[in-house]
């Protein structure tokens, strides 16, 4: 399995590598000028001029194209233009932690709620509780996340007010104290994660559901009951785990799914992460963060399969890799 | 066994996520603890963006300059006088015009104590204060305000406020010559040199940029300038200095007890909460979370005025208008040519007239912006009191009478019930950047008014920057836009007649009058006097309509009403924030 992955690792570097350069080329030849915030009345037109020389933008695509790679190949992914000159690294590992605690409370709650949800319907099968679950699953599965999340918005912090509007921690949050100022972060981040996660369990749920209801018809369940085991166990034990299977691969490709989402969240709860310095670097035309933009989730979403298909591989000895 | 396997990355995780959830929890380093009470000492003003630099040299964004100027101290203090609408500068013991009662601005927040101005107006001279000094203890010199000039002026710094030196000896030579243009003598005295003679508010106006400490900038090469962490840890000597800055999160400032100019700030602490959704700021004014929205919709002031008793929506205005922009030139033979001829639609000043008459700005205007909307006639506001001529009166709503000048010059109606004239169909397409509602509706009403006179009217809507592109490269014949005025009028940038050197004239509007007058305006030393200047200028803009003046608009912002002693004007909502107080609130412990 190691050569496997090592293997895996080799092709990603061209392939991340070439969305890079596609990269590059797609933003720079698309309009928009990254020194345009500089054009307006009452500012010099020399200062829009210094601004692209500063940023090497004057040089032909090409010869920009080669300073970039000799950069890029150092490690060295420029300075933002948009965020006062900061690294770009720099801005995204401001951001990466806000989404990475997202990412991770959001896949935790999407796989606990939408395996509950998923047997639960799959046992019942065509049950009332069955009919209801799927349907509200289907429901907010099909609602837009940014509308779902304004609404949540205004039910739960302006109608009723339980949790706030936006923000990771309240106003002087800093002398609640450790335990304070946790409960603080984890109360801001009950509706984002919420909306986040309620979508995403929603489509898991059904997943679990089919895989369930097919294993449950298996011969080895039935020999299992006939065994004389309990229900729990049989469903817990014997069915669920051979269920699980497929879904667990979702694990790996559902993570870039999560970070996309998470600009939606991100806007409107005003979190700082990593879906707003992409959104904002493109409005703002920065190009170096773009790019650091694109590698990190270009390789996220390699990582995420490979991921996958590596668990598929650990969870189902019959694959061998 | 098998338990314990899958135990192992799972509390890897929680350990992960328990770390992430803290992370933030040291960042303070103001070293004062607040108390339970935070909110009571705490004004939260909620802006869209970020800050960029915390240094008035780079600051660019509207975060940054609303928090330099409450850390860095300033030569002058400009008062916006309501009732003329000329701005006022303040020194210690000088103002240039009599203080209004209304000005709201203390003399004592001036590094100045006096100036004078050299009989030929080729030089100011400035005595500042002597007991003013940075937040590390050091005084305030005058060599500090010529160090910072040099940096305005550095080409590789780009300042975005470098046209300030425009009038500096050298300039017209095409770089300032530092030596001969700022001298200081001593300390306290500070000299600027014209190459010509300058206007004293002008003067005042361009000779009064922030200063920076020499002292804690002199190391830095000016190639570094925009990348030191300096930028991020101001030094100034204001009413506010920063607390912390957590990027895209907030900006924390507190009350400077060491500042003098004219005193620390009123309030404790001021929070600038950066939240980018526009409802969701809206929400937190209404549950408190913050207590200043800028920009609220009028589409929102009821149900705000409703949802919360605490909330009071101010207005200021006028400072921002909408237009259409008709191309007046044949962009396209301009771009291959670089000469000009009219264009084929939009070239004559009576189809622009007609246009104006068959567009219900009133219609717009009650429909979207009620009361906070007025007629707009030409680019010189209302509030610039001194300078508007309120005897023009605008072109009213009357189809029948743009149908007559439509005919007039040619347009007749064709077959398919669009108008034509030499075969050339009356159709276009108006452009306008996406995501704004109010040119939304204006352009469907505007659609709508058009097709009643047999005019093809299609609506493109761009985003904002490729849109501000193709309007740059002249590629629009029609498009939706709006300007913010400036406070000083000098309407070059969109008028002139050199297209090459006015990059805002998108019309391609050449009239040679227009520029004479603007430089006659220019040539007067007081303000007022240039005033019939530009009562002409503004009939002649009325008469030519080279673009159809829309409305003005009436920003109005969104205030908790615990805060008190706020003046707004159009000089800016946050004009005397050092002054304001907070009420406390009930529950507070005295």
């Amino acid at each position: 399995m190691a050569s496997y992955i090592f293997r895996r690792l080799l092709i990603a570097v061209p392939l991340v590598f070439g969305v890079l350069t596609l990269t590059f080329f797609i933003i720079r030849l698309a309009p928009g000028d990254p020194a345009a915030f500089f054009i307006q009345p009452g500012i010099s037109p020399n200062v829009a001029e210094q601004i692209r020389q500063q940023y090497g933008l004057n040089d032909p695509l090409p010869v920009q194209y080669i300073k970039w790679l000799g950069n890029v190949l150092h490690g060295d992914f420029g300075r933002s233009f948009s965020r006062a000159q900061q690294p770009v690294f720099d801005v995204i590992s401001e951001a990466l932690p806000v989404t990475m605690t997202i990412a991770i409370l959001t896949l935790i709650a999407n796989f606990v709620f939408g395996i509950i949800i998923g047997v639960i319907s799959a046992v019942r099968q065509n049950s009332f509780l069955d009919r209801f679950l799927t349907v509200t699953a289907l429901f907010f599965y099909s609602m837009p996340e940014f509308w779902f999340a304004l609404m949540m918005i205004i039910l739960f912090a302006l109608k009723l007010p339980l949790f706030p509007v936006s923000g990771l921690n309240e106003v002087g949050a800093e002398s609640y104290g450790p335990f304070g100022f946790f409960m603080d972060r984890i109360w801001h981040l009950a509706l984002p994660v919420t909306v986040l996660s309620i979508n995403g369990a929603a489509g898991i749920a059904r997943y679990v559901r089919g895989s369930m209801l097919e294993v449950i018809r298996q011969d080895y369940v039935r020999t299992a009951r006939a065994k004389g085991l309990s229900e729990r166990v049989v469903i817990l034990k014997h069915a669920l785990r051979n269920a699980l299977l497929p879904v667990v691969t979702l694990m790996g490709s559902s993570l870039p799914f999560i970070f996309s989402g998470a600009l939606f969240i991100e806007v409107i709860f005003a979190f700082p992460g990593m879906g707003r310095v992409t959104v904002e670097a493109i409005f703002a035309r920065d190009y170096p963060l773009i790019i650091a933009n694109t590698f990190v989730s270009g390789t996220l979403i390699v990582l995420g399969n490979l991921l996958s298909d590596v668990l598929y591989a650990v969870v189902d000895p019959r694959i061998k890799l | 066994m098998k338990s314990n396997n899958t135990a192992s990355p799972f509390s890897f995780l929680l350990v992960l996520v328990a770390a992430l959830l803290f992370s933030g929890c040291s960042r303070q380093k103001g070293g004062e603890q607040l108390s339970g009470s935070a909110r009571d000492t705490t004004l939260v003003i909620a802006m869209l963006g970020d800050a960029d630099y915390l240094n008035p040299v780079l600051a660019s964004s509207v975060t940054s300059g609303n928090i330099t100027g409450l850390i860095y101290p300033s030569l002058l203090q400009a008062e916006f006088d309501t009732s003329t609408g000329l701005l006022n500068y303040l020194a210690l013991e000088k103002s240039l015009r009599p203080v209004s009662d209304k000005g709201g601005r203390s003399p004592k927040g001036a590094l100045a104590r006096t100036w004078t101005m050299s009989p030929d107006h080729r030089s100011i001279t400035y005595i500042l204060r002597s007991d003013a000094r940075w937040e590390d203890g050091k005084p305030v010199v005058a060599g500090d305000f010529k160090f910072a000039y040099r940096l305005y002026g550095n080409p590789v710094i780009a300042s975005p406020r470098q046209q300030y030196l425009a009038e500096l000896v050298g300039a017209d030579k095409g770089a300032v010559d530092f030596d001969r243009a700022i001298e200081t003598p001593n300390d306290t005295t500070l000299v600027f040199h014209f190459y010509k003679p300058v206007p004293e508010h002008l003067a005042l106006f361009h000779t009064s940029l922030t200063p920076v400490p020499e002292h804690v900038w002199k190391s830095v090469r000016p190639d570094q300038f925009r990348e030191s962490k300096l930028n991020m840890q101001p030094v100034g000597s204001g009413p506010y200095r920063l607390v912390t800055w957590n990027r895209q999160q907030d900006v924390t400032l507190s009350s400077n007890p060491s500042c003098v100019l004219p005193k620390p700030g009123n309030i404790r602490r001021i929070m600038f909460r950066i939240v980018p959704d526009y409802t969701v700021r809206l929400t937190q004014l209404q549950t408190g979370g913050v207590d200043v929205v800028e920009n609220v919709k009028p589409e929102d002031f009821t149900s705000i005025q409703r949802g919360n008793q605490n909330v009071e929506l101010r207005t200021v205005g006028l400072r921002v208008f909408d237009y259409v922009g008709w191309s007046n030139i044949d962009h396209d033979y301009y771009n291959q040519t670089k000469k000009f001829r009219p264009h084929p639609l939009f070239g004559s000043s009576v189809v622009r007239q007609a246009l104006t008459h068959a567009i219900d700005r009133e219609a717009i205007i009650d429909g979207y912006l009620g009361k906070y909307g007025t007629i707009c006639n030409t680019d010189i506001s209302p509030s610039l009191k001194w300078a508007y001529d309120d005897t023009i009166k605008p072109l009213t709503y009357d189809p029948a009478l743009a149908a007559k000048l439509l005919e007039q010059e040619g347009w007749l109606p064709g077959p398919d019930g669009i108008r034509q004239k030499n075969g050339r169909r009356f159709s276009f397409t108006l452009y306008t950047n996406a995501g704004n509602d109010r040119r939304n509706y204006a352009c469907t009403v505007i659609q709508q008014n058009l097709r009643e006179l047999g005019i093809e009217c299609k609506i493109e809507m761009q985003e904002s920057n490729v849109f501000f592109e193709n309007l740059q490269s002249r590629k629009l014949d029609a498009w939706m836009a709006g300007w913010s005025i400036g406070l000083e009028i000098d309407p070059m940038d969109v008028w002139g007649s050199d297209l090459e050197k006015s990059r805002f004239n998108f019309t391609g509007y050449r009239n040679p009058r227009i520029e004479q007058l603007s430089e006659l305006a220019k040539t007067k030393m007081r303000p007022e006097e240039a005033r019939p200047y530009w009562v002409e200028y503004q009939q002649i803009l009325h008469r030519d309509q080279p673009v159809t003046f829309l409305y003005w608009i009436t920003e109005t912002h969104g205030f908790s009403k615990r805060i008190q002693g706020a003046l707004l004007n159009i000089s800016g909502t946050f004009y005397n924030i050092d002054d304001w107080k907070l009420k406390p609130s009930a529950n507070a412990v005295p």
